[in-house]
């Protein structure tokens, strides 16, 4: 008979925990719409649903006026399911967990001793499935930090709430690892004594998951102190950009001192002038002709073809003919006058009197150019027979730019 | 040193001696060199002729050129260089912020960030006083738009930031940019010149935020 009613409360428990999970199925909109706002909807819930719903505890109602809310374990519940880093909780207590353990140690210790297989065999299973709650604790909230570093945050979107946030999350991680140390092996080996089973469960299958977990929550731990950092550098720097664009609003003549000067100049002002590595084509090194050879082969040719010889082309002279014999004729007209200054006699001519005189047709300025060059281009020899003198005016007090009205040409004495 | 292993970096020997500065998002291959130091002193030892050295940031993130021994043509240059930057202050830090108030994004744009002139363009258009923020911003000589066009004003301003090196154009035909870790560089020079000037700038969250955490 003692064997039959356990058997039998389990079922009633199968039974019930099957029908109270369907409802969630079959309210699920209802309840994620509560999950989301807050407080459950009501419309479309019949009376008959809300009783069962409040009576499996998914619902609750905090007080008689108020409206219905999820319950806290579903809340959480769907955060886990949905990895949704605003809500999840992270669960830190150890030691009633451990607490739990040596009381269900101590029941199964004294079924064996009975001789009561089947208590043994469910207080076994019920200490399994604690251990397996405080490592799934452990990893679902190693999981949620590490989702919430690697997303930087992401779920907040001010640098203020990052901040926040990463604190938060840093404290979790202290209680966490405040909780690894509540679990003392030598305890627990002690507790096991010499049972196989329990050793396996309690000693060598825990303290390898909890190494891992242990690790992994260091790494966690010091990548949440660099995000930490660079969340604070980041805000130091908006804050700094601000500041000092405010002050040099406000100080528009401000200038800082010339560091350059300084006998040690800081490392940060000191940038090289920019340097170009030119390179030339050069023929000095044999091997490379070849090479330069073909990339003159390469070279695309010029677009413009030379146009087959036409009646219409000989018509109209290329524009560049033209400009050259305009120039060939300016050049022939300077010559005339400086051929002039000589067969008057060598005395000061005035280009722009013979320009007039000459009734040229050359612009003032061109032809002032053209004399000027023509006297620079003379060899040095004649260039000494001559002597040019600019009649010049400064173009501003403000500068040293001088404009020339007009030159005039002589012959040296004595050349 | 071996002939071979210089010939390497000949590209990124070439790069530096033009102005440039290397970072992970510039030339992610030539950081990843630059942070070795071997290498550095390889290149050290190339530059020396030179009469220049390798140079880098407080958080080394960008690498740089620097004079060696500072005569006195490097010490006018640098003097030119410093007041080049110091008038380009302003318009480059009220940048940072409107990149920052346009996108609305509370940290200002970092290295590796991607910042495109079609939502600089958009946010200007429904919100009058960012634009005539910008309007201020790109007719400032440092950008120099000549234009009344809130598009050309635009692209001439990620065009001088693109001249300037702080920003890159991955695509010349596509119209996004990535922030370079030269924007490090600026904000570690204005970090100088408020400590050196002990100007009334401060950096650090009031106690108070602290204090809720």
């Amino acid at each position: 008979m003692s064997d039959r009613d356990p058997h039998a409360l389990e079922s009633r428990l199968i039974g019930t925990g099957v029908e109270r999970l369907a409802l969630l199925g079959k309210h699920a909109e209802a309840l994620m719409a509560g999950y989301a706002r807050d407080e459950v909807p009501l419309e479309g819930l019949s009376t008959t649903a809300l009783n069962r719903l409040l009576a499996a505890r998914i619902l609750w109602r905090p007080d008689e006026q108020g409206g219905v809310k999820l319950a806290p374990k579903v809340r959480e519940l769907i955060a886990e399911m949905l990895a949704d880093e605003t809500r999840r909780h992270v669960n830190a207590d150890v030691a009633e967990t451990l607490e739990l353990m040596r009381t269900l140690v101590q029941s199964y210790r004294e079924a064996r001793d009975a001789g009561e297989y089947w208590r043994q065999e469910q207080q076994l299973l019920r200490l399994r499935q604690e251990v397996d709650d405080l490592n799934g604790r452990f990893a679902d909230a190693i999981d949620s930090l590490w989702r919430r570093l690697n997303s930087d945050f992401g779920f907040v979107s001010r640098l203020g709430d990052k901040i926040r946030e990463n604190a938060r999350a840093q404290k979790q991680i202290v209680r966490l690892l405040d909780g690894l140390e509540l679990i003392d092996f030598h305890e627990l080996i002690e507790l096991v004594g010499s049972d196989g089973a329990l050793r396996k469960l309690l000693v060598s299958g825990l303290q390898h998951q909890l190494t891992q977990h242990y690790t992994s929550l260091r790494e966690v731990q010091r990548r949440m102190v660099e995000l930490m950092a660079r969340f604070r550098q980041q805000q130091s720097r908006s804050r700094l950009v601000a500041g000092m664009a405010g002050f040099l609003r406000e100080h528009p003549g401000f200038v800082p001192g010339n560091y350059a000067r300084r006998s040690e100049v800081p490392a940060l002002v000191n940038r090289a002038a920019p340097l170009v590595a030119a390179g030339a084509a050069a023929l000095d090194h044999h091997p490379d002709t070849r090479a330069l050879t073909e990339l003159l082969h390469q070279l695309p040719r010029p677009v413009h073809r030379p146009e087959p010889v036409t009646a219409a082309g000989a018509a109209a002279p290329q524009e560049d003919t033209l400009v050259a014999a305009r120039q060939q004729a300016l050049k022939e007209d300077v010559e005339r006058f400086y051929l002039a200054v000589v067969d008057r006699g060598g005395e000061g001519l005035s280009a722009l009197a013979y320009l007039q005189e000459g009734e040229l047709a050359w612009g003032e300025e061109i032809w002032l150019f053209q004399v000027i060059a023509e006297f620079q281009g003379l060899p040095r020899g004649e260039q000494r027979a001559f002597r040019l003198r600019q009649q010049e005016s400064q173009a501003s007090p403000f500068n040293h730019l001088r404009l020339i009205h007009d030159v005039s040409l002589a012959l040296r004495a004595g050349a | 040193m071996t002939e071979c292993s210089m010939v390497e970096h000949g590209p990124l020997l070439e790069r530096l001696l033009a102005g440039e500065f290397i970072c992970a998002v510039s030339d992610e291959s030539a950081f990843r060199r630059l942070q070795d130091d071997e290498v550095r002193e390889q290149l050290d030892t190339y530059l020396r002729p030179l009469n220049r050295r390798l140079a880098t940031n407080d958080e080394g993130s960008v690498y740089f050129l620097a004079w060696r021994q500072l005569d006195e043509g490097a010490r006018e240059q640098l003097s030119r260089q410093l007041a080049d930057t110091v008038n380009s202050l302003l318009p480059m830090l009220e940048w940072l912020q409107l990149v920052q108030e346009t996108l609305g994004r509370d940290g200002l744009a970092a290295p590796g960030d991607v910042l495109k002139p079609a939502d600089f363009s958009s946010r200007c258009e429904d919100n009058q006083g960012l634009r005539e923020r910008l309007e201020r911003l790109a007719t400032d000589p440092f950008f120099g738009s000549q234009s009344d066009q809130l598009d050309a004003q635009l692209k001439q301003v990620f065009k001088r930031l693109k001249e300037h090196g702080y920003l890159l154009q991955p695509h010349a035909d596509r119209q996004y940019f990535v922030v370079t870790a030269k924007i490090d560089y600026l904000v570690d020079l204005v970090r100088f010149i408020r400590d050196e000037e002990n100007l009334p700038v401060d950096d650090q969250a009031p106690a108070s935020q602290e204090s809720l955490l």
